[in-house]
C-alpha cells in the first residue's frame, strides 16, 4: 500500500496543491488524471521517493519514505520501475542500452538470460529486433514502449508511468491494458499519470475519486468489462 | 524489495570500447614508466655510472711481497662498501703505464721498473658516499704496506653532489610523468563519467546510492590500475632484460640484468603498482565528482 498524507507542493512562489491524501492499494492498476501543469510528474516523483514533498509524507507498507530510514527509501526506489515522459535522448543511446541500464539497476542476471528476456519483452511491445536501434531515432510511441519494456526487465513491484498511455498511442491501448491487468494480477502495483483517461478505460473503472486537481481511477484487473 | 545490484566493473558493462582504448593507453604508459622506474632503481640514479668510473688506488711500498699484497687486497674486498679490490703488481702497473703512454720504455733503462704495485678498489654503487670512501681510505692508510692512498678526496664531494643532483633530476622527471599520467587519467575518468552520467542518474533514480557507485568505480579503477601497472612493469622488465643482454655497454650505466630480480627491485616495482592503483582510484573519484548530466 502506497499512501500519501496531506501532501503539499509550494513551488514557484505559489501553492500547487496542499493537503492531498492518496491511497494506492497493492495488486492494482491506478490511473491518475490531471490537467497540464497540475503536478502529475511531481506527484509521481514524490510517490517514488525521488522528491520530498513540501508538506505531508508518503508511507509505503507502514514505513515513511521521507521521515524514516534512508536505506528503506533507497530499497523502495530500487523496487520501483519508472517510465518518464519522453524527452530528448542521447544520439548514441540504443534500445539495448536501455535494457542494459535496467539490468544493472536490478539484481544480477546472466547475460544470456537478459538477452532472451529483452527479446521477449520487445516482442511484447511490438518492437521485435529493436535492440540495436537508436532511441533518438524512434518515434514517441516506440520510445515509450521501449522504456516500458526495459523497466519490466527488472520485474519491479511497483511501476510508475508518466504520460505513457498517451505517448504509446491508440493502437497500443489494448495491449497496455492487458499488460497492466496481468501485472496487477501477479501482485504488482501500477500507477499511471495522464492528462486524460481513454474512454473505454474510464467506463470500466467507474467513477473516479477526486483528489485536489486530480482524478484517481482504479482499473478493473479481473477479466474484461 | 529487490536485492542490491552488482556494481563491479560497471563502466566496463556500460561502455566497453572507450575503456579498452584507455586501458591500452595506460598499459603503454605503464610500460614506459616501468622502463624508467627499473632503470632508476637499478642504476640508483647516477650512482652506478659514477661507481663504475671511480676507484681508490692504494699504492703499495716497493718491498711488499706479492702474496702479502694479494692478502691485503682480499681483506680490503671484504669491507662492506667495497665492490672489488684487485692487486696489480709492479709489472702489470708498468704495462698499463706503457699502454697509456707509449714510447716511454727508456724510463726503465738503468734503474729497473720505477712503478710500484698497487690495489685498485671499486666501491659498490649504493655505498658511494663520502663517509664510505673515507672509511675505506682511512682503513688503507693505517696499513704499513700502503705508501699512499689516492681517493680523489678533493673532487669527490663535487662529484657526489653532481651525482645526487642527477639522481634527483631522474626521479623528478619520473615523478612528473607519473603526475602527468594522473592528470590525463583524471580527465579520462571525468570524460567517461560525463558520458555515462545519464546511466548513473538512471541508477540513482532507481535506488542505487551515488556514493556506492563512486566507490565501486574507484575500486574497479584501483584493481585495473594495479593490474595494468603490473603488466606494464613486467613487460618493461622483460624489455630491459633483453636490452641489457643485447647491449652490454648499458650495464655500466644501468646495471646487470640479474639485478632486475633483486628483492629491492621487485619491492620497488610492487610499490609502483600500488601507487598506480591509488592514483587510478583517486582519478576515478575526482573525475566522478563534477560529472554533469550526460546521455539521457
Amino acid at each position: 500500500m502506497i499512501e500519501g498524507f496531506r501532501l503539499g507542493i509550494f513551488s514557484r512562489g505559489t501553492t500547487l496543491w496542499d493537503g492531498l491524501d492518496f491511497a494506492f492499494g497493492d495488486a492494482g492498476a491506478w490511473f491518475v488524471t490531471g490537467q497540464p501543469s497540475s503536478g502529475k510528474t511531481l506527484l509521481l516523483s514524490i510517490l517514488r521517493g525521488a522528491r520530498r514533498p513540501d508538506a505531508g509524507d508518503v508511507v509505503v507498507s507502514g514505513e515513511s519514505l521521507y521521515r524514516g530510514n534512508a536505506a528503506l527509501a533507497l530499497a523502495w526506489r530500487a523496487s520501483c520501475g519508472y517510465v518518464p515522459e519522453q524527452t530528448v535522448a542521447d544520439p548514441r543511446l540504443t534500445v539495448g542500452d536501455l535494457f542494459l541500464r535496467s539490468a544493472l539497476a536490478g539484481s544480477r542476471v546472466p547475460e544470456s538470460e537478459r538477452k532472451e528476456r529483452t527479446d521477449r519483452l520487445l516482442e511484447m511491445v511490438d518492437l521485435q529486433g529493436a535492440s540495436g536501434w537508436r532511441v533518438a531515432e524512434l518515434s514517441l510511441s516506440e520510445r515509450v514502449r521501449a522504456c516500458l519494456a526495459a523497466e519490466l526487465l527488472r520485474g519491479p513491484k511497483v511501476l510508475f508511468c508518466d504520460g505513457m498511455v498517451a505517448g504509446a498511442g491508440v493502437p497500443f491501448w489494448e495491449m497496455l491494458w492487458g499488460l497492466f491487468r496481468a501485472l496487477a494480477r501477479e501482485g504488482n502495483t501500477v500507477v499511471l499519470a495522464e492528462r486524460r483517461i481513454p474512454e473505454r478505460w474510464a467506463l470500466a473503472a467507474g467513477d473516479p475519486e477526486p483528489v485536489g486537481p486530480f482524478r484517481v481511477y482504479r482499473l478493473p484487473v479481473q477479466g474484461r468489462e | 524489495m529487490s536485492e542490491r545490484p552488482s556494481l563491479w566493473w560497471i563502466d566496463w558493462r556500460l561502455s566497453r570500447a572507450p575503456l579498452v582504448r584507455e586501458a591500452v593507453g595506460r598499459f603503454l604508459v605503464f610500460c614506459l614508466l616501468g622502463v624508467a622506474l627499473l632503470s632508476l632503481l637499478l642504476s640508483g640514479g647516477a650512482s652506478r655510472f659514477l661507481a663504475d668510473r671511480y676507484a681508490i688506488t692504494a699504492v703499495l711500498r716497493a718491498e711488499v711481497p706479492s702474496a702479502e699484497a694479494e692478502g691485503l687486497a682480499r681483506k680490503v674486498a671484504a669491507l662492506p662498501p667495497v665492490r672489488s679490490a684487485v692487486y696489480r703488481d709492479a709489472e702489470a702497473a708498468w704495462k698499463e703505464f706503457l699502454r697509456a703512454y707509449p714510447g716511454l720504455d727508456p724510463l726503465r733503462g738503468a734503474g729497473g721498473n720505477p712503478l710500484p704495485g698497487y690495489i685498485e678498489i671499486r666501491i659498490r654503487p649504493d655505498r658511494l658516499t663520502g663517509a664510505d670512501v673515507d672509511l675505506v681510505a682511512s682503513a688503507l692508510r693505517s696499513v704499513p704496506h700502503v705508501e699512499q692512498v689516492l681517493a680523489g678526496e678533493e673532487g669527490l664531494p663535487r662529484m657526489l653532489r653532481a651525482g645526487r643532483l642527477a639522481s634527483w633530476a631522474g626521479w623528478g622527471v619520473f615523478g612528473a610523468f607519473l603526475a602527468g599520467f594522473f592528470l590525463v587519467a583524471r580527465l579520462q575518468e571525468r570524460a567517461r563519467a560525463v558520458a555515462l552520467a545519464g546511466d548513473f542518474a538512471f541508477l540513482a533514480e532507481r535506488g542505487v546510492p551515488a556514493g556506492r557507485l563512486a566507490l565501486f568505480r574507484a575500486a574497479g579503477a584501483a584493481i585495473s590500475g594495479f593490474l595494468l601497472a603490473a603488466a606494464g612493469t613486467a613487460t618493461a622488465g622483460g624489455a630491459l632484460f633483453l636490452a641489457l643482454r643485447k647491449f652490454p655497454f648499458l650495464e655500466g650505466g644501468i646495471g646487470p640484468p640479474s639485478d632486475l630480480l633483486l628483492p629491492r627491485t621487485v619491492a620497488g616495482a610492487v610499490l609502483f603498482c600500488c601507487v598506480a592503483a591509488l592514483l587510478s582510484a583517486a582519478a576515478s573519484l575526482l573525475g566522478w565528482r563534477p560529472a554533469p548530466s550526460g546521455r539521457k
